[in-house]
């Protein structure tokens, strides 16, 4: 009896052996990732090679594959997805040829990356054809260790260079979307989200006399001792300039000149080194309320609920719209702060989060991928996504309006918003998407962003001196990630 | 007595029989898993969608770098403190409502309701609750600012989550409330199972409810304790969720546990599998050193005893024989 | 009688304190208890706006219906959520019960040569940590292509060593071992037995863990988020955790009320069995 016991025993160790090691071999056939086992730099703009190719003539659709397999992270995507088969319909008056199969995982648990990797990984017919990165991680799937997975645009027969230039795409998300080892463009940006300041306009009058946006620029800026200026009158008056640091550190962080990594080592930009010091001085000086960013109280200084009335917000167009708007008190001019607000250029250019689309090198259907993906993202007429999502009218009438990729198409936009006392939007996010740049990201900037502000709060609290806090970040980098620290 | 034994043996097989599923799935889904992890804490993977991976050419290079890394010793000393603090007023909270429920004397009315209340918070995901105590803690507006606001206990707002001993403070009652229903479940059944004729006698002999507690009650329940304690010493080493929702370890780094260390590494950006590999084991040796001791305190001394006695009297009747024999 | 002896010993105004603060304490940790339940279900009456100004509130606010049609809007499915959740936490839990149970029976009623080792042996799988295997196990099932079914979810729940555990001191307690002599020298095999007889002597216990089990099952997300990927195969809780989208644009009250619905069948599957934890189980010697 033991003797069948153990032969069973090691019958299923065999069992479980063998499957893990031919498991081993599976992914053997994937070709090694660009910059393989060393940890991928952020490289100059400079050494990319230009892509000048001319893109892929005859790009056909595999007449055996019915599906098309799209994955996201919202439904944001795939619903417009679904609405270019419609159009394709209302257009051809034939069904859209495909079916298509949605993968939604939110990133919440930090469960969408790790899928999608796996996937993509596995090829085969569930492999996507079309998948979305969001800024937070985006460069892992242009420019990192996911990079090529990714197919270049042109080779999906996408006309990129002429496209780009008729629909005046914002450079930061051509920069972010293009690959660095052969300089192609491989994921785009539908929504632009350069970054404005968003102001009180009855604050502005009360402080300066005038809520014109053209004089308030330049009293918050340029450059942030401008900036620290203005909080000095505010603060005469009794109001705060900001919430809470984490509004500042949004245009800091896009603001400097390099990134967290560079060859592999960590480097800690001047700009952003700074902001220990900005960080600082809003709290020593009161500038600010100093609320956490997504916090209940930094929702109600949206309302004039905080401690100070709080003069201006940093964010793009989707801040106000689907942020601010709701959390105003009010849903018309007049009630709570609804109305009572504009935009300008903020000191220094920013931008603040953003889908990009993806195509998978090996999608058995390009000549579809590529259709939908241009729709999506460079078709600057007034039947592409980005005429439509400029003025809310893809689902129909009434719908919430957004800042676009395309330049061209919100030129030709109507961006009043009644929230900014019927100011146009587009007037100040155009702009505001051309000086925002794509330069100084990496793909870890999630988890070192985070642990930067950490240490800047003990700092700000005065808990650790400046050094302290410096050195502590380091090591913290240097404890969870591969770079190396010096 | 012959006859039992030979029919005993017989049986024998069945013992085996039944237990092979359980052996099955656990080297299916657990053995070949954590051998997979062990293998890996030796060698260089790391990265994305990798798979190939060579061994080190120091073997323990990522025992030893981990060992040193700062954070994972901070990871350590954090986990202790949070389960001590959770644990000790956990246990005691429990024992003390088991001996509650379970007087004989002075039942308490709702007993049964009270039960099914207590073990419902251990219902709901850590995911929420970790949400609403952060929320709770809200600087500088939340309800406990105001609360305190309003009792006059301060006039400033706090930022309660910025002090290390707080935010610690908080998971553990996080984690205390979470558990003491069960805890305190399972010690009951423990309780139950007690011969009654044991209370018996001692009210006879005129003991007091606490004597009747700390002397017949406690050492019955002595397996279920370490059965606990076990339990939650396991638990409470790999706790995740609730440091991780909160504040993800923060501040600086003071609720930093161990397992959320091991997340970072491997999903932080760097995917460095090899590390996270390596803190597992180490983890879990020290988990199974740990739970040694406690095995080792509250083994059965008397049936321990026992044990050496018989296995001295064995030695003794083998030895007689042989010189029988001889 | 002995009852009669024992109130003699202690004093009246003793024995009324103590009964005070046993209720006190009882009702506050009952309150305690209840809270977050209370604030879930308000939350999900309100609007993500009112909840962003004020995540917590004690009355209901009236956006109930308003979040239900959220639902659809994000083809959020509660009823195939149900559905899954139902099957893989349902079978989880009978498969668990059932196997270890089985295991446990081995670990009491047989005498075999590696009883002690094995026991030992499961005294040392319950200290490894899940975060050891729970890596290795995921890369496996991509490997072996095991994703989107549910079978992974449910198998590995046939070694729960804890089950084990608590089903073997129950056991102890609870079975004599005449009644398997008797069912064997009925000419029962030892099978029958164990489904037919002994089963039923240890329903209590296995309610209990039942209720374990099927909570555990029911809240876990972080496997099958990353092993189902499929939307027909998704669990409530996964459905609840795409509701949060992008940060700016999550409605929270919608989250909430997700997470209500999902809580709900556990609070239906624990009352029904509450009434074994009311009544109790005992674990140890009771065998006159």
């Amino acid at each position: 009896m033991k003797r069948i016991l153990a032969l069973v025993l090691s019958l299923a160790m065999l069992f479980t052996l063998a499957i893990g090691i031919t498991g081993c071999g599976k992914d053997e056939g994937q070709p090694p990732a660009s910059g393989d086992t060393t940890t991928p730099s952020q490289q100059q703009p400079a050494d990319k090679p230009a892509d000048t190719s001319t893109p892929a003539p005859s790009v056909s659709d595999d007449p055996n594959v019915k599906v098309l397999n799209l994955w996201s992270f919202t439904d944001e995507v795939p619903k417009m997805v679904k609405r270019y088969a419609e159009f394709y319909k209302e257009k051809t008056g034939q069904d859209f040829p495909f079916e298509i199969k949605e993968t939604i995982i939110a990133t919440t648990e930090g469960a969408y990356q790790p899928a999608l990797d796996q996937a993509l990984a596995g090829g085969g017919a569930d492999a996507p054809d079309i998948y979305c990165a969001e800024a937070a991680f985006v460069l892992k799937y242009t420019q990192g260790d996911a990079a090529h997975y990714a197919a270049a645009y042109k080779d999906l027969g996408i006309d990129v260079d002429k496209l780009l230039a008729e629909a005046e795409i914002a450079q930061y998300t051509v920069d972010i979307g293009t690959r660095p080892s052969d300089g192609k463009l491989v994921g785009l940006g539908y929504q632009a989200t350069g970054g404005a300041a968003i102001y009180r306009r009855s604050i502005a009058k009360d402080v300066w006399g005038t809520d014109d946006p053209a004089v308030i620029k330049t009293k918050i800026g340029p450059g942030w001792d401008k900036f620290f200026e203005a909080a000095e009158e505010l603060k005469q008056k009794g109001y705060a300039i900001v919430s809470g640091d984490g509004d500042m550190w949004q245009v800091v962080r896009g603001a400097a000149e390099k990134g967290w990594v560079i060859d592999g080592k960590l480097y800690i930009d001047p700009a952003r080194e700074a902001f220990l010091d900005y960080a600082k001085k809003l709290y020593d000086n009161g500038y600010m309320n100093d609320t956490t960013d997504w916090s209940d109280s930094w929702f109600a200084d949206m309302k004039d609920a905080g401690n100070k009335k709080v003069f201006l917000f940093f964010g793009p167009a989707w801040l106000i719209n689907y942020v601010m708007a709701g959390n105003s008190g009010g849903e018309k001019p007049g009630e709570g702060t609804y109305g009572d607000w504009a935009i300008c250029e903020p000191p220094v250019g920013f931008f603040w989060g953003g889908t990009w689309v993806l195509a998978n090198k090996d999608t058995k259907i390009p000549k579809t991928v590529g259709e939908i993906i241009q729709w999506i993202t460079l078709d600057s007429s007034d039947t592409g996504l980005q005429y439509y999502w400029a003025n809310g009218t893809l689902f129909g009438p009434g719908g919430t309006k957004d800042t676009v990729a395309s330049g061209a198409v919100m030129k030709r936009s109507d961006g009043t918003l009644d929230f900014l006392g019927g100011q146009n939007m587009f007037d100040v996010f155009v702009p505001a998407g051309e000086f925002a740049s794509g330069k100084a990201m990496t793909q870890y900037d999630e988890t070192i962003n985070s642990l930067f502000r950490n240490q800047v709060g003990e700092y700000k609290y005065g808990r650790k001196t400046k050094e302290q806090a410096i050195a502590d970040f380091k090591q913290n980098v240097a404890d969870n990630l591969d770079i190396i620290v010096e | 007595m012959g006859r039992k034994k030979i029919k005993s043996v017989s049986y024998a097989k069945y013992g085996y029989i039944f237990v092979i599923p359980f052996v099955l799935a656990f080297l299916t889904f657990t053995a070949y898993p954590i051998f997979f992890t062990a293998i890996i804490g030796f060698t260089d993977l790391k990265g994305l969608g990798k798979t190939d991976f060579k061994f080190l050419p120091n073997i323990f290079q990522n025992f030893e770098q981990i060992i040193k890394t700062p954070s994972f010793q901070k990871s350590l000393v954090n986990t202790v403190i949070i389960w001590t603090i959770n644990f000790i007023p956990q246990i005691l909270l429990a024992l003390l409502l088991t001996a509650w429920f379970t007087n004989q004397r002075q039942k308490i009315k709702g007993q049964g309701a009270f039960k099914v209340l207590f073990y419902m918070p251990n219902i709901i995901t850590a995911a929420t609750v970790a949400i609403l105590f952060n929320v709770l803690f809200g600087y500088p507006m939340g309800p406990i600012n105001d609360l305190f606001k309003l009792l006059g206990l301060s006039t400033e707002p706090i930022n309660f989550l910025l002090d290390k001993w707080t935010a610690r403070g908080v998971i553990s009652f996080i984690q205390f409330w979470m558990w003491y229903g069960q805890t305190m479940i399972v010690l009951i059944a423990g309780v139950l199972g007690i011969n009654p004729s044991l209370f018996e006698a001692a009210e006879i002999d005129g003991a007091t409810s606490r004597q009747v507690f700390f002397y017949i009650t406690l050492p019955s329940l002595r397996t279920i304790m370490l059965f606990t304690l076990v339990t939650s010493l396991i638990g409470g080493m790999q706790m995740f969720d609730i440091p991780r929702l909160f504040l993800n370890g923060g501040p600086d780094n003071s609720t930093l546990t161990v397992s959320l260390f091991i997340y970072n590494q491997a999903f932080s950006g760097s995917y460095l599998y090899n590390r996270a590999a390596a803190a597992s084991m180490i983890l879990f040796i020290i988990i199974a050193v740990l739970s040694g001791i406690l095995f080792y305190i509250l083994r059965d001394k008397d049936a321990a005893k026992m044990k050496k006695e018989m296995r001295k009297l064995r030695k003794a009747q083998k030895a007689a024989a042989r010189e029988v024999a001889a | 009688m002995s009852q009669a002896k024992a109130l003699k010993y202690e004093p009246i105004a003793g024995r009324t304190i103590t009964l005070v603060i046993k209720y006190t304490v009882c009702i506050i940790l009952a309150i305690l208890s209840i809270m977050p339940f209370w604030i879930m279900i308000m939350n999900a009456t309100r609007n993500t706006y009112e909840i962003q100004q004020n995540s917590i509130a004690l009355l209901p606010s009236k956006y109930l219906m308003y979040n239900f049609k959220v639902f659809e809007g994000k083809s959020f499915n509660p009823l195939v959520g149900f559905k899954n959740s139902l099957i893989i936490a349902a079978l989880t839990t009978i498969v668990n019960i059932y196997f270890n149970s089985l295991t446990a029976y081995a670990l009491v009623v047989y005498t075999w040569r590696l009883r002690q080792a094995f026991f030992t042996f499961i005294m040392a799988i319950l200290m490894l940590p899940a975060q050891v295997s729970s890596i290795g196990f995921y890369q496996f099932m991509y490997r072996i292509g095991w994703t989107n079914s549910f079978l992974p979810l449910i198998l590995p729940a046939i070694a729960g060593p804890g089950v084990v555990f608590f089903m073997r001191q129950y056991l102890l307690g609870a079975l004599s071992i005449d009644i398997v002599n008797s069912a064997r020298i009925d000419g029962a095999g030892e099978f029958y037995t164990f489904n037919r007889i002994v089963l039923p002597i240890m329903k209590p216990a296995m309610a209990t863990q039942a209720i374990f089990t099927f909570v555990g099952s029911w809240n876990n997300l972080f496997m099958p988020l990353i092993l189902l990927t499929d939307k027909t195969k998704y669990t409530m809780p996964i459905m609840v955790s795409l509701l949060r989208g992008d940060i700016y644009r999550t409605e929270f009250g919608a989250v909430y009320l997700g997470l209500t619905l999902t809580v709900l069948p556990l609070f239906i599957v624990y009352f029904t069995l509450s009434k074994y934890i009311i009544a109790g189980v005992a674990l140890g010697s009771m065998k006159e």
